[in-house]
């Protein structure tokens, strides 16, 4: 009996990675044994990053093992490679391109230049990469942030672009008895230290494309968006038209307004809806959910494309309402975060 | 990195603190944030190039537009733009142009053979059948000539060739058809270059500062004072105010139609501006006889229109073409509908010896010397942070909001081209030998001296 298997990874330019699965390895070893340009983070099933479609052939996920994947993303096909075993030959497609993977994560030290809160419960921490460090990242794409005095890492969007290199903005909603939100709130001060490493994620954005881009955040999930709006403004051609949906869950909570006026102001296709689950918003916001506020009549075409982020539920309900809307599954791209003390 | 290092701060710029008693306060200056950075210009626009007369039959010419450099060629009649820079090392193509054929342009100094059409790398001289062939090129620009000028849609190397608008997007409103929403009762429809029978007399010149300086004097109403003393004023007896205030929110109307230009139209000489006739306190009074009621507006790329200027049926358009950070193009040109020879001829007469040395000269000399003045005072970026505006600015930053939400890309630092860097020795050497930094790619005459 075999004790291996093939596995064919199809990148998005049409790249296919052939690999040997040996038995007991997961798919994502075997690619980096092969040094297939995959992106991948975690490597425990939660972070997302190596996500795959499973286009033929038979693997799953672990026996016992646990990930953050949806039971419907599971139905659809799609498998977390870190935690995916192949059950014969089979077949895998990325939704991104060979040269993707090319940006290797790296580590690096920055300095704190600001930190203040935003919203209730929001923080918005600016970091400098000190001398001698780089870190080239795509749109969308995030960073791990180690808690300063402590071995633990958090995983944050930037919601400024690589332009904007060497600063790096970061979002980071307040969590009782949080690690990173105790260091934010007690100890951060300006000109601290902090090790970060990255970019990780493949949630970030696809160039080029003209048809109109729906972004739907929830809460701190607006900083990546902030950071495929600004590349969106100048990439070269014609800006498509984008609708954001940004939401939060009171009025308190709301953020980055004056950014999103500005990028409003700036750039005549982008259109940006407010949303509070309750209370009185100020004029302008509306009371409801930012899903419920993309509708039939935003004249969504098949080929549109929809960036969600936010929490597990927001996203479940986003794909769902995107996909009764008409859009084409393959084009709704998600990164969900799961809060951790 | 070795774990030892100390950890640095990058040397970075301090930031200036903004008074919020400006006009352009914090906020205001945030909302034109993207042109601010545009110190290269914007990119992905139509810019004139050359006038017509410029580039004759077989002639080609090297210029640069927001630190992109362009080759024009003609050849068996068709007009071609690529860009001047060499894919091999970088040479500009056209300071010793080396045709072979009408339709391409070779390298002077290795050969590099490129298609005019395409860009594309077809032959090398002493390499015909290198494997880069078929796999390189340049990039082109799409060209239009419209009334004795060439113009060129200056674009960055992935643009697209579908979202390229037409040259009207980048041209000053027409009339008569926009007579109704921006009446001129004091005088006829104004001429427009793409107008049937439009002649366009005029010059173009290279002013030492940089562009937006530039673009925005044209139509500062504050600026009058400087033109008080001018000699067509005083031979035409003009009333030209000491200045002229905005009287209501509407004395500016924004151009933002979906499929046509963007700026902005000042509604002068309506009860929208008030003209300042006379300051007490300092003794000054406008005592000329005759009004020249005249309007500006202006649209993106920065294309300034001076309606019924300096004469009936006359308008002036102006272009203050971005070449490097420091550098501008200045182009002052005027149009009239020329139906016969005989116009042709009268409109030629009056601009060789009336508009030339009174006005494109005299008056306009004026403008650049006040360009200028200010061009120190921004140019390390800090006067854009420390300039304190007041209330007839309004005209200027209505404009950089305008330009900030309608620009179709802000163009980067010019890479490897002349004037990028400042103190080149070379740059040093050409100013010891009196040849101030220039437009125009000077050529290789003499092959055999140095």
């Amino acid at each position: 009996m075999s004790t291996h298997t093939e596995a064919t990874l199809v990148f998005q330019d049409g790249v296919e990675h052939a690999l040997t699965v040996e038995s007991g390895q997961t798919v994502l070893e075997a690619a980096l044994a092969a040094e297939a340009p995959i992106l991948y983070q975690c490597t425990t099933g939660s972070c997302g990053s190596c996500l795959a479609r499973l286009e033929s052939g038979q693997a799953d996920h672990r026996a016992g093992s646990t990930s953050s994947l949806l039971s419907a993303e599971r139905e659809q096909g799609y498998r977390l490679l870190c935690v995916t075993e192949a059950q014969g030959n089979c077949r895998f497609s990325l939704a991104y391109d060979s040269a993707a993977g090319t940006g290797r994560p790296v580590e690096a030290q920055c300095f704190v230049n600001a930190v203040e809160r935003v919203a209730g419960d929001v923080m918005r921490l600016e970091l400098e990469l000190a001398e001698g460090y780089w870190m080239d990242f795509r749109p969308g794409q995030f960073i791990q942030v180690k808690v300063p005095g402590t071995d633990v890492f958090r995983s944050y969007s930037m919601a400024t672009t690589a332009a904007d290199l060497p600063r790096i903005e970061l979002l980071i909603r307040i969590l009782p008895g949080g690690m990173m939100s105790d260091w934010l709130v007690n100890r951060a001060s300006v000109d601290d230290v902090v090790d970060v490493s990255g970019p990780y994620g493949q949630f970030f954005l696809k160039e080029k494309v003209r048809a109109p881009h729906v972004m739907i955040a929830g809460g701190t999930g607006l900083a990546p968006m902030l950071s495929m709006i600004d590349a969106l403004r100048v990439s070269p051609g014609r800006t498509p038209r984008i609708l954001l949906s940004f939401g939060c869950q009171s009025p308190e909570g709301l953020f980055a307004l004056d950014q999103l006026d500005l990028r409003a102001q700036w750039m005549p296709t982008l259109e940006t809806r407010v949303s509070v689950d309750r209370g009185t918003p100020p004029e302008g916001i509306r009371v409801g959910n930012p899903v419920a506020a993309i509708g039939a009549g935003d004249g969504l075409t098949p080929d549109s494309v929809a960036y969600l982020c936010g929490p597990p539920g927001m996203i479940e309900a986003a794909r769902k309402h995107l996909e009764e809307l008409g859009l084409a599954p393959e084009n709704i791209f998600a990164e969900q975060f799961v809060a951790s003390n | 990195m070795n774990d030892a290092a100390p950890i640095r701060r990058r040397k970075t710029v301090n930031m200036h603190g903004i008074s919020s008693d400006r006009m352009n306060d914090e906020k205001t200056q945030s909302q034109y944030q993207p042109y601010k950075e545009a110190a290269w210009g914007f990119i992905n626009h139509w810019y004139p190039a050359l006038f017509t007369e410029e580039l004759p039959e077989q002639a080609v010419e090297g210029i640069q537009i927001a630190g992109v450099p362009i080759l024009l060629r003609r050849a068996a009649g068709k007009l071609y733009a690529i860009k001047d820079q060499c894919v091999h090392r970088g040479v500009r193509m056209s300071a010793k142009p080396m045709c072979f054929n009408d339709t391409s342009i070779a390298c002077w100094y290795h050969g590099f053979n490129f298609d005019l059409e395409t860009g594309m790398l077809n032959n090398i001289v002493g390499n015909p059948e290198s494997k880069l062939i078929g796999k390189t090129g340049v990039t082109t620009y799409p060209v239009q000539e419209v009334a004795g000028m060439i113009f060129v849609f200056v674009r960055e190397d992935d643009f697209p060739d579908e979202d390229v608008p037409p040259l009207a997007h980048d041209l000053p409103v027409r009339f008569p058809e926009n007579s109704e929403r921006f009446p001129h009762p004091l005088w006829p429809a104004t001429p427009s270059l793409l107008d049937e029978g439009a002649v366009a007399l005029g010059m173009h010149r290279t002013g030492q500062s940089n562009w937006r300086i530039a673009c925005e004097n044209g139509f500062d109403n504050a600026h009058i004072l400087v033109h008080a003393d001018n000699a067509i004023v005083h031979a035409m007896d003009w009333v030209l105010p000491l200045g002229i205030l905005p009287a209501a929110d509407d004395a500016i109307t924004l151009i933002e139609d979906e499929d046509g230009p963007k700026g902005q139209m000042q509604w002068m000489f309506t009860d929208r501006w008030t003209p300042v006739l006379e300051n007490k306190d300092l003794g000054l009074k406008v005592e000329n006889l005759k009004g020249r009621f005249y309007r500006t507006s202006v649209v993106l790329p920065g294309v300034l229109m001076v309606e019924n200027w300096p004469e009936e049926h006359v308008v002036q358009y102006e272009w203050y073409v971005p070449i490097t950070d420091d550098m501008y193009e200045y182009w002052e040109v005027m149009v009239r509908i020329c139906k016969t020879d005989t116009d042709r001829k009268k409109f030629q007469y009056r601009f060789d010896n009336l508009y030339m040395p009174l006005c494109i000269r005299g008056f306009n000399d004026c403008d650049l010397y006040a360009r200028e003045a200010m061009e120190e005072f921004y140019a390390d970026g800090t006067g854009w942070d420390n300039e304190q505006l007041v209330e007839t600015d309004i005209s200027p930053v209505t404009w950089r909001k305008v330009a900030s939400r309608h620009n179709r890309g802000i163009a980067k630092p010019g890479k490897g081209v002349p004037n990028a860097t400042k103190t080149s020795s070379i740059r040093m050497r050409r100013l010891a030998q009196g040849k101030a930094p220039a437009y125009k790619v000077e050529k290789i005459e003499n092959v055999n001296s140095y």
